[in-house]
């Protein structure tokens, strides 16, 4: 990818106002790609009972450009998106209001019409890249399947006008010839050519030499184009002539292969040759989702709807994916119809921001004006709930030197009340390895790890998947042995814990788990759900339990009406609520949170970190808190440890691992923050 | 900005730049309230996974057509005495082939027999046959399953080796063996029996599935993790969340139990022609199909509409149990 144009960072690029004042032109002059008015859409359950899924909605989308929709589950962000696509699911229609694109009228289209838009006009990135690719087919395979559904011509790349007439700026395209692919049989012929050329032009050797090594890089076939080597070499200081002419005898057209292999390297998987004839399981879920973001950008479609295509990857990679996706889709002019929960996100990669509450568009207006300036209350909800802003506001708060107190929800203890407390758990030189199948050699999921949690204060550990943080969470619950090393709560090795003495242990040590809908048995209720710690360590009788489990309730802000339900029936949020209750049930010393507010909506890990804040200052309870998201570790921890590939990077308090990452990886994790580097200027 | 947020239209900006469509938009409040986070739908009625089904299944009308199917086959099989009077063993040769009247709306069969009563008195036999095999299959099979899915290791695979062998012999021919040796004994037991012998595979097969990923399913770590034992895991979370496959599998396979019944009867290695049964009457009649085929035709009506209704029946409870195999 050579330089074109430079739209990637606003933020920061000198020479991006030119450009941007030129795209905003061209925006103008072209008008809306996408125009979406008044859309209503119903789901219909039965004969008579519609449900009202999205209402009176409007928003527009205009070429070139990120637009986010913000919202919560079933807010009607994924609903309104998927009707543009014409792939409502089930019983949903729109029954009122219009989507033009491209200033066709979309709503009375039948399937025949979508099929010739989506792929070659719109194209989609789905949100979960583990069961969207078909597992017995190669992903080169998938990509060709996109490329043949739509008669893509793979020997010549398809601009759009937007960015031809962006791009004219820096180079002419000259024809549509110019546009002709690298083939990879012709590529050794032509950085032969280019040494030669180079040799001629009379750059000196050495230089030549590395220059020819970057081309070699720079030049994936199947995705480089006959006029960027041209430009490419007339930069080297090769002649216009010369280098148009070995372009044009070298540059000849790319194989179908070529382009398979193309299009996957753009999307940032490295060696795609070998990739492209790989399985959907030798794939890691980030390496999926590119994947998938080449199948849905194979055609060059104007439009790329991304249905939270991040929200099931570790941050880091989050922000790389995301990062490599909007220099494509600039240097394309593609614009991507972004959709998110993260409000940080949403307002850190799109230009404009549409808020969806309850199936209503409720604000909408520029990323960072509705961010700084909120006006609609649920806006201003999620503003104020979005962790990665609120750790923001902690930041500059700290900037400016002003009392940070009254916006931590969470009272961070000072240094002297941690180096007071007494040790409640401490885990020393604690190692576990798996055999891995078919595999001779042990794998260390956890190697040498040693920190201690101190009573009534929260320690987090934070890393990505794979950095074996749960596994160290499992061996302090002694749901598996340690294979070196060893967990001590209060002064003694949990390893020897048996019978009556591991029931104790249980008793203070309680897990609250990641997946709110597999830590409830759904066969029963909720009432029986919290009875069972009581009834397995037979504490008090029918009575004096329900009495209990109504306690348990109202501790965690349920309505005792909840008893009688069953998990079906609860939100994420309200079942994270019963598992805490569940775990509160013995009055425990110690919870174990293993990422237990991930899965949840913002407004409800808000919710529930705070209930988690309030019951540890009524009750000094200490956390062990196991996440893989930085952010949600400010409004919680004391303490931080960062794991990475098992071992311990770094273990700080929160304050010095926010304000002073000692490590290159927290560091990366802490700019992989979503809305991290925003210009708040919050008041 | 605190003057703008109580207004509910939306306030005018300053900003001229937006693209048209694009300009800053504030919903009126007052048409998008604000509900509290994550509220409780206290309305709708508390249903487990059970009564969910319960639900499904009455208003489906292949559930609400087979369910009175069986019932009419059960009563009719507790009381035959109520459809007709007659002996079903009571045969006269002068009635031979007679053809159907009032009182022997079926007619009569080669030896004399009144069809109708034979058919009535057959219900009993085949039901009965079918219930006990099923019971039984369902109790050996999950049992057999649920140790091998829940121990895992050497116990799963001798019991998976062995379910292979069993597995690798055609019902039908194991049964013909066995039941060989056994030719003089009239007892319906020797029947279920030899199907229970042979046809707890499958279900064993699907309840160490079943068990296996109601194992591994986050709530019995969280309770291992309370202080509960694994056998007290297997007893109360594993077992009744592995039940509805089971269940499935067991009211599908009834109907084919019935119709194995009736073969065996057929091939002469079931019931003795003493016993009144379906299979035994189509075996009879089927010398004399080309000239009296209503002879042959109203044993074999009632065993195919007992096996449609226990297989409709099956259908409907694994639509309402398994609700990813509906089809839309």
């Amino acid at each position: 990818m050579s330089a074109t144009m430079n739209t990637t960072n606003t933020t920061d690029a000198t020479d991006a106002t030119s450009s941007e004042s030129k795209l905003e032109a061209l925006q103008r002059a072209q008008g809306p790609l996408l125009e979406v008015k008044n859309l209503e859409i119903d789901f219909t359950t039965d004969k008579k009972h519609a449900v009202h899924a999205v209402r009176d909605s409007s928003f527009s989308v205009y070429p070139g450009q990120w637009v986010a929709i913000v919202g919560e589950s079933g807010s009607g962000k994924s609903t309104s998106a998927m009707a543009v696509l014409g792939l409502l699911p089930g019983t949903g229609h729109v029954v009122g209001g219009s989507i033009k694109f491209e200033g066709r009228e979309l709503t009375g289209a039948t399937q025949k019409d979508f099929e010739q838009l989506r792929g070659e006009k719109m194209g989609l990135v789905p949100q979960d890249p583990m069961s969207n690719l078909n597992p017995v087919w190669r992903i080169g395979a998938q990509v060709k399947e996109s490329l043949k559904a739509n008669n893509m011509d793979v020997a010549h790349e398809k601009r759009s006008d937007l960015a031809k007439a962006l791009a004219g700026d820096e180079v002419t395209i000259k024809s549509d010839d110019d546009e002709t692919f690298i083939g990879s049989t012709e590529l050794p012929g032509l950085l032969q050519g280019a040494s030669e050329a180079l040799a001629q032009a009379g750059v000196e050797a050495g230089k030549a030499e590395e220059l020819v090594k970057g081309f070699g890089q720079s030049w994936v076939p199947g995705s480089q184009t006959r006029w960027r080597v041209a430009d490419d070499l007339i930069h080297a200081g090769v002649s216009d002539d010369a280098a148009w002419t070995l372009a044009k005898s070298h540059v000849t057209g790319s194989t179908q292969d070529d382009r398979i292999a193309g299009l996957l390297s753009e999307a940032g998987l490295p060696q795609a040759a070998v990739r492209a004839r790989q399985f959907p399981h030798e794939f890691s879920g980030g390496m999926r989702q590119r994947a998938l973001i080449a199948i849905g950008l194979a055609c060059r479609p104007d439009l790329l709807i991304a249905d939270e295509p991040t929200s099931a990857l570790d941050v880091t990679v989050q922000k790389k994916i995301l990062d490599h996706l909007h220099m494509l889709t600039d240097e394309l002019g593609t614009a991507v119809l972004f959709i998110t929960h993260d409000l940080g996100l949403a307002a850190e990669r799109a230009q404009h921001i549409v808020v969806m509450y309850k199936g209503r568009v409720v604000e909408s207006g520029p990323s960072l004006e509705v961010l700084q300036h909120p006006q609609h209350p649920y806006t201003k909800r999620l503003v104020s709930a979005a962790p990665s802003l609120a750790s923001q506001r902690i930041i500059s708060a700290h900037e400016r030197g002003e009392d940070v107190e009254d916006l931590m929800e969470h009272q961070v203890k000072g240094e002297k009340v941690l180096e007071r407390s007494e040790h409640i758990i401490t885990v020393d030189h604690l190692t576990k390895e798996f055999k891995l199948p078919r595999n001779k050699e042990m794998f260390k999921a956890v190697d040498e790890v040693s920190f201690s949690l101190k009573r009534g204060t929260t320690l987090a550990i934070v890393g990505e998947s794979g950095s074996g943080k749960s596994t160290v969470a499992n061996m302090v619950l002694k749901l598996l042995d340690p294979t070196e090393g060893t967990v001590t709560y209060e002064g003694k090795n949990i390893a020897g814990f048996k019978g009556k003495e591991l029931l104790d242990f249980r008793r203070h040590v309680q897990p609250v788990f990641q997946n709110p809908y597999g830590s409830l048995d759904p066969t029963y209720s909720i009432f029986r759900s919290i009875e069972e710690p009581l009834r397995i360590h037979g504490i008090g009788d029918r009575k004096s339990r329900v009495k209990r489990v109504r306690e348990l309730l109202e501790l965690v802000e349920m309505p005792t009406s909840v008893m009688q339900r069953y998990p079906n029936e609860l939100s994420g949020g309200q079942r994270q609520r019963i598992a805490i209750a569940r775990a509160m049930a013995l009055n425990p010393d110690v919870i174990v949170c293993d990422e237990a507010v991930s899965a949840l909506d913002v407004l409800v890990q808000n919710q529930v970190l705070e209930l988690l804040n309030d019951l540890q200052a009524e009750r000094s309870l200490s956390y062990l808190f196991i996440t893989h998201d930085l952010a949600v570790v400010r409004q919680i921890a004391d303490e931080v440890v960062v794991m990475q590939q098992g071992k311990l990077v770094e273990h700080a308090t929160t304050d010095e691992v926010f304000n002073h990452p000692q490590q290159q990886y927290t560091r990366d994790l802490l700019d992989a923050i979503p809305g991290g580097n925003l210009a708040l200027g919050l008041d | 900005m605190s003057s703008n947020m109580a207004t509910t239209s939306s306030p005018v900006f300053s900003q001229s730049s937006a693209l048209p469509g694009q300009e800053r938009y504030v919903a009126p409040i007052d048409e998008t309230p604000l509900q509290d986070v994550d509220s409780i739908d206290d309305s709708a009625p508390a249903t487990s996974l059970w009564q969910d089904a319960w639900r499904t299944l009455r208003t489906n009308p292949l559930f609400i057509v087979s369910a009175l199917l069986i019932l009419f086959i059960i009563f009719v099989a507790l009381f035959p005495g109520v459809f007709t009077k007659q002996n079903p063993n009571y045969c006269n040769l002068d009635n031979s082939l007679n053809p159907p009247s009032n009182s022997h709306p079926f007619g009569f069969d080669m030896q004399g027999c009144d069809v109708f009563t034979r058919t009535v008195y057959g219900t009993r036999t085949s039901l009965s046959v079918g219930i006990l095999a099923t019971v039984l299959v369902v109790l050996l099979g999950a049992l057999i399953g649920a140790l091998a899915g829940f121990f895992g290791g050497w116990i799963d695979a001798v019991l998976s080796r062995l379910t292979d062998i069993f597995l690798a012999l055609p019902i039908l021919l194991g049964a013909i063996v066995v039941l060989q040796m056994f030719r003089t004994s009239s007892s319906i037991w020797k029947i279920v029996l030899v199907m229970t012998l042979f046809g707890w595979v499958s279900t064993a097969r699907i309840a160490r599935g079943a068990v296996m990923e109601a194992k591994n399913l986050e709530f019995n770590t969280a309770s291992t993790a309370l202080g509960s034992t694994p056998m007290r895991n297997l007893i109360n979370h594993i077992i009744p969340n592995s039940m509805a496959p089971i269940i499935v599998i067991g009211t599908t396979s009834l109907g084919t139990y019935i119709v194995l019944e009736a073969t065996l009867s057929f091939l002469g290695v079931g019931l003795p022609s003493t016993t009144v049964s379906w299979g035994g009457d189509i075996a009879n009649a089927q010398t004399i199909l080309r000239t009296n085929p209503s002879v042959l035709f109203y044993p074999s009506a009632a065993l195919a509409i007992t096996v449609l209704a226990f297989i409709m029946m099956g259908d409907a409870v694994k639509d309402a149990l398994d609700p990813k195999s509906r089809t839309a």
